[in-house]
């Protein structure tokens, strides 16, 4: 029996129910029932009927995705206290999907010649996948996997370092580069945000920051959207520990000649600014210029445009009264803040992105029942108050202290907004 | 707690009710069973026996309905004017002259002619009813005997001045079913074959047909048939052709023994047609009857099934043990309804149900309880509830149920067919259940995926299915607030009868033991109550009687109340309706009362006791009625004062401000008849009351009529202001009085009329001088009384629903109160805000300790987002076709928020206002139900 709060994914061939790969913290589901999860699946496909997902009383969750006609992802969660969301099971299909096309090309992936190849191939997307899995309930603020919007660091010297990531990218022969610190995207090109697509940016940043052991590599991908057939190269380079640059580029330049040439002329000159900034993702997502209130506990902005999102999760409160209550644990917070994504993207708003599998659902044809738009929205529980609003340019969702009166958080929540943009431009 | 499940019993049971009412109605009805029920020896003997007592069923439960002689009337003229049923109408004339004299003496008995009337509408009806298999029964009965000469002469009667006739060709589609025959006895020809016994057509060759040889013509057609039902196939057309192929006289056997199942066949007929008067214009003049009448005589349901048979749903009954020695096609499908197209596919993949439920169990430990497949691009939800060894699985589309309030449908469900038959195991493995079950399926498909439908055919699908599927899913009834005076009365008189003192009519008054003791009752009036039969049409007589299985009865909750274990005993619940008062009672027998053996039906006594309980509360009715008329409290406004006029409503002359409309409205001040124009008291509308037959309830109800005692003092006591000036002031601190809110001005004034006021004085919104004069002192003292819920100066409330749990009721403005806020937004917005209350609901339902599926409360645990109070969610809407291009289009924002309180009794509140203000829930929640004395 599969334990509670675990996630079980698996991968099958779609003609044959042929089992790939299976992977999930737990112990592996016994074969039997691998089988009967294709079967199922397989028996109503060959009727008409698409099973997408199931559901039980104690929410644990079935998910299931086929994608190219070739390739069945199931996800089986367990349920119990932290239940996994559906919402967050499709997501999850199609970021694995992705990393499988981002590493492998679509051409391997959709017409499977040889199973027992395709299985050893596989392997090398494992570690993107196992990242994957744990990022479902990650407690380092990463949500990109959920929000499919990338997981951004707002810098406080963003004009010094843009100009440079341009200047080293234009050296480099290439329109695509991006400064990752710790994970998150510090600084890219302007193009990196206007070409690529949000699934891209998620699962190229996801492989970014597995290779961060690597000083440089020279990684060929396939871009899930842009160029599923065709390999670009992905060059990445360590400029401080915790600190990469990447670009993605044709032929040239050779990994050596990058290495050697460009970024020493380049970033030596910003070592400083990197180590403020290395410094900064210490403490906060957002530049010490920003004063979030005290009873904020934490929040997510998403840029609806540009599809880049900050979490902050702050560590202290500064400036809170002594009788205030502490704090709830950071990973509460994320939890909740999570959930309450979930919530409010499932019911009311809306977020506007295409899914690559044949048949994915998620509930969002909730929010198709209105008749008038769903602008805000508010929670309040025992723990916290939650508020989420929306506009045509960003979306907010943001996590309170209980001491915020009740009619006061649509002001907290968009003084908060506009003093993040006000100060980041974000 | 006890009053509590009766009432959850009582609501869903009724419910039930309006939907299964086709078995009853057209079942046996043979005057045996009737018979073989014995009166208790009450002195009933000198009385009339009751018009009821022929339905009766053998299982003892019947289902009466009698509209009153207006409305039978104005049906009894439209049937004939629909032609099909004209000949019924016709044959039932002759009969009832022979009923009428059968009943001479009896009438002379009664001495009343209306009376007498009454009856002979009735038989009228229950001839209607009638199903054609009775007719074979019969014999050639009227029809072949008095057929010709009198039909003809009706149909000729009935078209006076027609000259001109001409032949016509006309395509007809009818359904036909030939599972529904039987295969028992083969349609012999002499008795008109499949002819008569599919399609519902009376052919007799020879006779006047003779010229016309081998052409099929209808000589009569069979009521209740497929072909009397389409209302388009004439006596005196031709049928032509059968899905093209050509008949006659000969084939026509052949080709209809052809139709392999149920299907649609498209008839072609050769048609005897008045010049200018097409079949067109006359369906169009057809369907008045109220929709509702003619469901609940089990008519139409074979329409109404085919006008959504494109939309997938299911509702199957599987059994998880298969037996594998007898492998039998479909042997694990116990029940399933419907057979649509889109519904044989679901059936076809039950395996995957089977085997999810299975499977899950075992790999996570939890029961299965839903999931989504795509069919035909279009995304089902299936929902599924295990009950020992059997499966209970509904399949709904999702664009009209979805996902998150897909399990409080299954749960309602299930439980009101708990409440029916007891086990959800007797309700779908007997046989004798599944016609009825049909038709409540049926209903209940209806229900969700056209709720409109149901009420009237003629209009169009609206989208507005989340206000039906909230109301519905709420465990409560709606509830009218009365004013003190009124609601004293109508409680001494149930009072009254659930003493069950009734004199010599009772069991004492001859040494008996008590048949039943009454458990409870409540009164509905009008509309909303749980039929919504009697808000449109008076009803003459409705008597309903079944046994039912309330839930406290079936949980185990010995534990609760040490030392006292319920009584074993059976329970019935009896409805009588009249005119537009109807009455629910839940009898027991056994417990102190004797116990009921075999099938038990109704008992003339209690029947009429109830009766009679209901004529002494008809003089309430002009109170009641008043009450509903009255201007709606607390105060509601229109979304569409709040925003600019632009486009068409422009030249409506709607003031562009609320203030504005707010003073219109206290210019032209509500309703004639301001008497007992109560300060609270304006919303829902069941009057209803649990009995209570120990200390600790009554202390219970003393309470909450308490509260409604309270009511006029506390609003006396938040009015300081005693001038008219207070129009503009804003109330100081914590008194929320404010004038005559904008909704207040619609008492009985039509909406147009309303709406002419503004065009004609303009009034300066800034100039209140004149104003202030016109305001005469009972309108002053109007104004005070009237309730608000907003903060502010101005109202800004635009809809609300307070239910409270412990009593299972539930508080919105009534529907006459929203008929009046007619806009092009308003309807909009209420529509929004009861999607968004789906979603609020399931917020709150899924923070509260949640219990499995077997009653027992699991380990909670910090699960989710944890225990969720309140939520709201902010709206921005836009008027529609926005005209001017110059400016931007105004907008509006609002508020829909719903707050869940523990404490002092678990209420949930949901409410919507414009965002002008702000405004703190529980206040309006509180505010609310000490104002309406709930």
């Amino acid at each position: 029996m599969l334990q509670a709060e675990t996630l079980q994914l698996l991968c099958l061939t779609a003609s044959s129910g042929v089992p790939l790969f299976s992977r999930g913290s737990s112990k592996q589901l016994p074969f039997s029932i691998i089988g009967s999860l294709n079967g199922v699946h397989m028996f109503g496909a060959g009727h008409g009927a698409q099973l997408a997902s199931c559901e039980t009383d104690q929410e644990s969750r079935v998910v299931w995705g086929v994608f190219q006609d070739s390739l069945m992802l199931i996800a089986v969660s367990g349920g119990g206290g932290s239940a996994i969301s559906e919402l967050q099971l499709h997501r999850l299909l199609e970021n694995v999907w992705n990393c499988m096309v981002l590493v492998l090309g679509q051409d391997e992936l959709a017409n499977v010649r040889n199973v027992e190849r395709l299985k050893r191939e596989l392997r090398s997307c494992y570690r993107l996948i196992d990242m994957l899995l744990e990022r479902i309930n990650d407690d380092q603020g990463f949500m990109g996997d959920l929000t499919q919007c990338s997981d951004c660091l707002l810098p406080s010297h963003s004009s010094l370092l843009q100009e440079a990531l341009d200047s080293f990218a234009q050296a480099a022969e290439s329109e695509f580069g991006c400064l990752l610190v710790h994970g998150r995207v510090a600084q890219a090109t302007e193009k990196w945000w206007s070409r690529l697509t949000s699934q891209e940016v998620v699962v190229l940043s996801v492989l970014v920051h597995s290779l961060s052991g690597a000083s440089s590599c020279d990684y060929p991908v396939f871009l899930p959207q842009g160029s599923p057939t065709v390999a670009i190269r992905l060059l990445s380079f360590q400029l401080l520990p915790g600190v990469h640059v990447c670009i993605l580029c044709g032929p040239k330049p050779s990994l050596c000649k990058a290495q050697n040439e460009l970024i020493g002329r380049f970033w030596s000159t910003f070592a400083e600014n990197l180590r403020s900034c290395l410094e900064q993702a210490e403490r906060s997502t957002l530049p010490p210029s920003v004063n979030l209130r005290w009873d904020i506990q934490a929040l997510l902005l998403i840029n609806r445009e540009s599809r880049r999102a900050v979490t902050v999760c702050p560590r202290v409160r500064s400036g809170a009264p002594s009788q205030a209550t502490p704090l709830l644990s950071s990973a509460r917070r994320l939890e909740l803040l999570r959930l309450f994504y979930t919530f409010a993207v499932t019911r009311y708003f809306t977020s506007q992105e295409t899914s690559v599998s044949s048949a994915s659902t998620t509930s969002e044809d909730f929010s198709q029942g209105f008749t008038h738009v769903p602008v805000q929205c508010y929670l309040v529980t025992d723990e916290c108050k939650c508020y989420a609003l929306q506009n045509s340019q960003h979306q907010l969702f943001v996590l309170m202290d209980l001491s915020v009166p009740t009619f006061a958080l649509r002001n907290v929540a968009t003084q908060t907004l506009s003093a993040i943009t006000a100060a980041t431009g974000f | 707690m006890a009053s509590r499940h009766l009432k959850d019993g009582s609501e869903t049971d009724f419910e039930s009710d309006k939907r299964e009412t086709k078995e009853d109605e057209g079942g046996s009805e043979t005057d045996s069973d009737a018979s073989s029920y014995s009166y208790s020896d009450s002195d009933y003997s000198d009385d009339l026996e009751p018009e009821w007592l022929d339905d009766v069923q053998k299982n003892g439960e019947l289902f009466y309905l009698e509209l009153s002689e207006g409305e039978e009337e104005a049906l009894l003229a439209q049937v004939s004017a629909n032609h099909s049923a004209a000949t019924n109408h016709v044959r039932f004339s002759e009969k009832e002259a022979e009923i009428l004299t059968d009943n001479g003496k009896k009438q002379a008995a009664s001495g009343s002619k209306s009376e007498a009337k009454l009856k002979k509408f009735t038989k009228i009806l229950r001839r209607k009813r009638r199903p054609s298999q009775r007719k074979n029964a019969d014999g050639k009965d009227a029809a072949s005997s008095q057929r010709p000469t009198s039909i003809l002469k009706n149909q000729a009667g009935q078209r006076p001045g027609v000259v001109v006739q001409q032949q016509r060709l006309k395509d007809v589609c009818v359904y036909l079913n030939p599972k529904r025959l039987g295969s028992a006895l083969p349609p012999s020809p002499e008795r008109g074959g499949l002819l008569e016994a599919l399609l519902g057509v009376v052919h007799r060759p020879g006779g006047n047909a003779g010229k016309r040889a081998g052409k099929l013509i209808i000589h009569g057609l069979v009521p209740h048939s497929p072909a009397s039902k389409c209302a388009e196939i004439l006596i005196g057309d031709a049928l032509v052709a059968v899905d093209d192929v050509d008949v006659t006289t000969e084939n026509i056997e052949r080709v209809l023994s052809c139709i392999p199942g149920p299907t649609q066949v498209r008839l072609t007929l050769e048609t005897v047609c008045p010049v200018g008067m097409g079949p067109d214009s006359r369906a169009k003049a057809a369907p008045a009857v109220s929709q509702l009448v003619r469901l609940l005589w089990g008519e139409d349901t074979v329409e109404l099934q085919m006008s959504i048979a494109h939309v997938p749903h299911i509702v199957m009954y599987l059994s998880l043990k298969l037996d594998s020695d007898s492998p039998q096609d479909e042997q694990e499908i116990l029940y399933q309804y419907p057979a649509s197209e889109a519904a044989v596919q679901l059936k076809s993949v039950r395996g995957i149900f089977l085997t999810l439920c299975d499977m899950l169990e075992n790999v996570t430990g939890g029961q299965i309880v839903s999931s989504s497949l795509w069919l035909q691009q279009q995304l089902v939800h299936v929902g599924y509830w295990k009950e020992g060894s059997n499966l209970l699985v509904i399949a709904v589309p999702a664009n009209r149920v979805p996902l998150l309030y897909l399990q409080t449908v299954i749960e309602g469900v299930v439980r009101t067919l708990k409440v029916m038959y007891g086990s959800l195991d007797s309700c779908f493995c007997e046989e004798e259940n599944a016609p009825r079950l049909d038709h409540f399926f049926c209903l209940f498909f209806q229900q969700l995926i056209q709720p409109s439908r149901l009420i009237d055919s003629s209009r169009p699908p609206t989208p507005d299915i989340s206000g039906s599927l909230f109301l519905d899913g709420l465990p409560a009834v709606r509830w009218l607030t009365l004013p003190a005076d009124i609601k004293v009365d109508v409680d001494t008189v149930l009072s009254d009868f659930e003493s069950s003192d009734f004199g010599d009519m009772s069991e004492d008054f001859y040494g008996m033991r008590r048949l039943y003791v009454i458990l409870g009752s409540c009164l509905f009036y009008k509309h909303y109550c749980l039929l919504p039969l009697a808000s449109e049409q008076r009803v003459g007589q409705l008597v309903v009687w079944r046994e039912v299985f309330p839930q406290r009865r079936t949980q185990n909750n010995t534990t609760a109340h040490p030392g006292y274990c319920e009584p074993l005993g059976r329970h019935f619940l009896l409805i009588v309706g009249l005119r537009h008062f109807m009455q629910c009672v839940l009898l027991e027998a056994g417990g102190c009362a004797s116990p009921a053996l075999g099938s038990t039906g109704p008992d003339c006594v209690y029947v009429d006791q109830v009766k009679a309980t209901l004529l002494q509360l008809e003089s309430l009715d002009a109170a009641i009625e008043e009450r509903l008329s009255a201007p709606p409290t607390p105060c509601l406004s229109c979304a569409d004062w709040f925003l600019p006029a632009g486009g068409r409503d422009r030249q409506d002359g709607i003031g562009s401000s609320p203030i504005l409309n707010r003073l219109t409205a206290a210019i032209k001040p509500p309703s004639p008849s301001g008497i007992g124009r109560s300060l609270f008291g304006e919303a829902g509308s069941a009057s209803l009351r649990g009995r209570r037959p120990s200390p600790q309830r009554s202390l219970s109800d003393s309470g909450s009529e308490g509260h409604t005692d309270g009511t006029p003092s506390f609003t006396s006591g938040l009015s300081p202001h005693a001038t008219p000036d207070t129009l503009r002031r804003t109330p100081s601190s914590g008194t929320r009085r404010d004038s005559l809110g904008s909704g207040g001005s619609d008492g009985s004034l039509g909406s147009a009329g309303f709406f002419k006021i503004p065009r004609l004085k303009h009034p300066n919104p800034f100039y209140l001088g004149s104003l202030r004069k016109s305001l005469t002192d009972r309108e002053t003292e109007e104004m005070h009384n009237v309730l608000k819920l907003t903060a502010g100066a101005e109202n800004t409330l635009f809809h609300y629903v307070l239910m409270e749990t412990v009593q299972g009721i539930f508080i919105a403005p009534t529907h006459r109160e929203m008929n009046h806020l007619s806009g092009s937004i308003h309807p909009q917005l209420i529509q929004n805000f009861y999607h968004c209350c789906l979603s609020i609901r399931q917020a709150f339902q899924q923070s509260l300790p949640s219990r499995d599926r077997k009653g027992t409360e699991r380990p909670q645990s910090s699960r989710g987002l944890g225990p969720v109070k309140e939520h709201g969610v902010l709206f921005q809407c836009k008027p529609e076709n926005w005209t001017d291009q110059k400016k931007p289009a105004p907008t509006m924002t609002y508020w829909v928020i719903g707050r869940m309180l523990l404490e002092p009794v678990p209420q949930e509140f949901y409410v919507c206002f414009h965002d002008s203000v702000a405004e703190v829930p529980v206040e309006m929640a509180f505010r609310l139900s000490f104002g309406l004395a709930v």
